[in-house]
């Protein structure tokens, strides 16, 4: 038997000129939302630190003490803030991306999922970007880093798979019921609460701790503060959880997505 | 002789909503009160055709006749719902002239841009954008944002960027005169030339004229079937005597 070519495009069904078209998308997804903004992209490292403030002056209060020794408040709730904004922004832009670019997808043949992928890297980007001011916040707050700073780019890296299915999934889901957006809202707003982006976990009852350790993100959180700073406890657990949700929900998104978008596309 | 399109028994149909409204709230109401009703509306049926490299071809019928359906088809934007559309080649889609520009990217920009989502090599583009922006007679505009360009800009740039390659199948839905009586002649000479090269089209006019002008076999659609399929004389000549 012949072994079968290995190819780019056989694996992503994405041909090399795809792959232009996917960095210029990206590009234009990071660029283009501050097009007439005064100081552009900067938005990108000041949006997290100022959100990040408003933070802190709110639970700063309550939650510093309960930290463990060594841990400082301050980067906890960024990188917090960073993940946090990774997921929401990415998922809501992936999910939303497909509909709001029906005009092209009716009218010339490009792989449609090529959107939420674009909605779904930008999001990385600007999160990678995001720990430009984390880096300083770490710094003033006199913590040290951690030797495990690149495990930062793993994490990531299976967030945005685990991102890109989920929206590819509910961007047919967009597509047929408007109200789902609403929806989506409040269950993100809900998985927020259900992540300890501004409280550390221990704060909680034993059964509500139960929960937010299920919640897939606290895994993405624990190794991400772990490896920026050693903010967190991370243990091999986290590690299998989270590179499974990434792989689980990117193969659960293409599969959904192929099986609805021939139906769906005619609705655009 | 190559086929560039080989269409079998292709069907195509979509499923609406008896009551349009996709609201979950009234969806789940009339769901729980047994009152959704799913249409299957038959766009097309059981529509067998085959172009051959070089030819012309034309899509005529009334509106709703499925003509726009059967394009995106070939475009690929669709799949069929039944039967086999096989396509070969490189497939310049002129559907909508400028659908993938955007407002707020550079003509530049959007050359580079509409070029990549046609599929193009975007290297190979980059070296041309100056020819074409010259052609299409928006070179002081180059690198303005495209809402400072009149929408005869925006059509001119449009039409210079899809034909600047020369792909092996062109769909086209009436957009054969672009711009004012210059652009229009200019354009016109290069649709003759892009002919001229070989290159097949597929293209849906009502404009009876230009299609027994350009086209050298024509495809009468009714109701999503296929009517009649052969020489244009005697298709348009039937066309016309069934009244419509």
């Amino acid at each position: 038997m012949r072994a079968k070519k290995v190819s780019l495009y056989s694996l992503t069904g994405f041909s090399k000129n795809n792959l232009q078209l996917l960095r210029l998308l990206i590009q234009q997804e990071l660029t283009l939302r501050y097009k007439r903004s005064v100081i552009g992209i900067g938005w990108t490292l000041l949006n997290p630190m100022l959100t990040s403030f408003v933070l802190w002056i709110v639970f700063s209060f309550f939650f510093a003490g309960k930290l463990q020794t060594g841990q400082q408040f301050a980067p906890y709730l960024m990188a917090g803030v960073l993940l946090n904004t990774f997921f929401n922004q990415g998922l809501l832009q992936a999910a939303n991306s497909i509909a709001a670019n029906g005009n092209i997808l009716t009218k010339v043949s490009v792989p449609p999922k090529i959107f939420a992928f674009a909605a779904s890297l930008a999001a990385f980007i600007n999160f990678l970007i995001g720990l430009i001011p984390l880096t300083l916040v770490v710094y003033i707050s006199g913590q040290s880093f951690s030797f495990f700073l690149p495990v930062v780019l793993l994490v990531g890296f299976f967030l945005a798979l685990f991102v890109a299915g989920v929206g590819l999934a509910l961007s047919v889901i967009f597509i047929r019921f408007d109200d789902a957006r609403n929806i989506i809202n409040v269950l993100l707003l809900i998985i927020l609460y259900l992540t300890p982006v501004f409280y550390p976990i221990s704060i909680l009852n034993e059964r509500m701790q139960q929960i937010v350790t299920l919640n897939p993100l606290t895994s993405f959180l624990d190794v991400f503060r772990w490896s920026f700073s050693n903010n967190a406890v991370a243990t091999l657990a986290d590690f299998i959880y989270l590179s499974l949700t990434g792989i689980f929900f990117f193969t659960l998104g293409n599969f959904f997505f192929k099986r609805y978008w021939p139906r769906t596309v005619s609705m655009l | 002789m190559s086929l560039v399109i080989d269409g079998k028994n292709v069907d195509f149909s979509y499923r609406v909503l008896t009551n349009h409204q996709s609201s979950l709230k009234t969806l789940f109401k009339d769901f729980v009160n047994r009152k959704v009703r799913v249409e299957n509306y038959q766009a097309l049926s059981d529509i067998s055709f085959e172009v051959t490299k070089g030819e012309t071809v034309a899509i005529i019928g009334k509106n709703g006749a499925g003509k726009s359906t059967l394009l995106k088809l070939l475009a690929q934007v669709v799949p069929p719902t039944k039967g086999k559309l096989q396509i070969t080649g490189t497939v310049a889609p002129m559907i909508e002239l400028g659908a993938g520009f955007n407002q707020e990217l550079t003509g530049r920009e959007n050359i580079i841009f509409y070029s990549a989502l046609l599929g193009r090599d975007v290297e190979k583009v980059k070296q041309r954008v100056d020819q074409i922006a010259d052609w299409a007679g928006v070179s002081d505009h180059l690198d303005y944002q495209l809402r400072t360009f009149s929408s005869g800009m925006i059509a001119r740039l449009a039409f210079a960027t899809a034909t600047d390659e020369v792909s092996d199948l062109l769909l086209i839905d009436e957009v054969l005169s672009v711009g004012d009586g210059e652009f229009a002649q200019k354009s016109r000479k290069r649709m003759q030339d892009i002919i001229n090269l070989g290159t097949t089209i597929v293209l849906v006019s009502h404009d009876l004229a230009t299609v027994s002008e350009l086209a050298n076999r024509v495809i009468w659609l009714e109701n999503g079937k296929l009517k009649k399929n052969g020489d244009p004389k005697e298709v348009i000549a039937a066309y016309l005597s069934s009244g419509s």
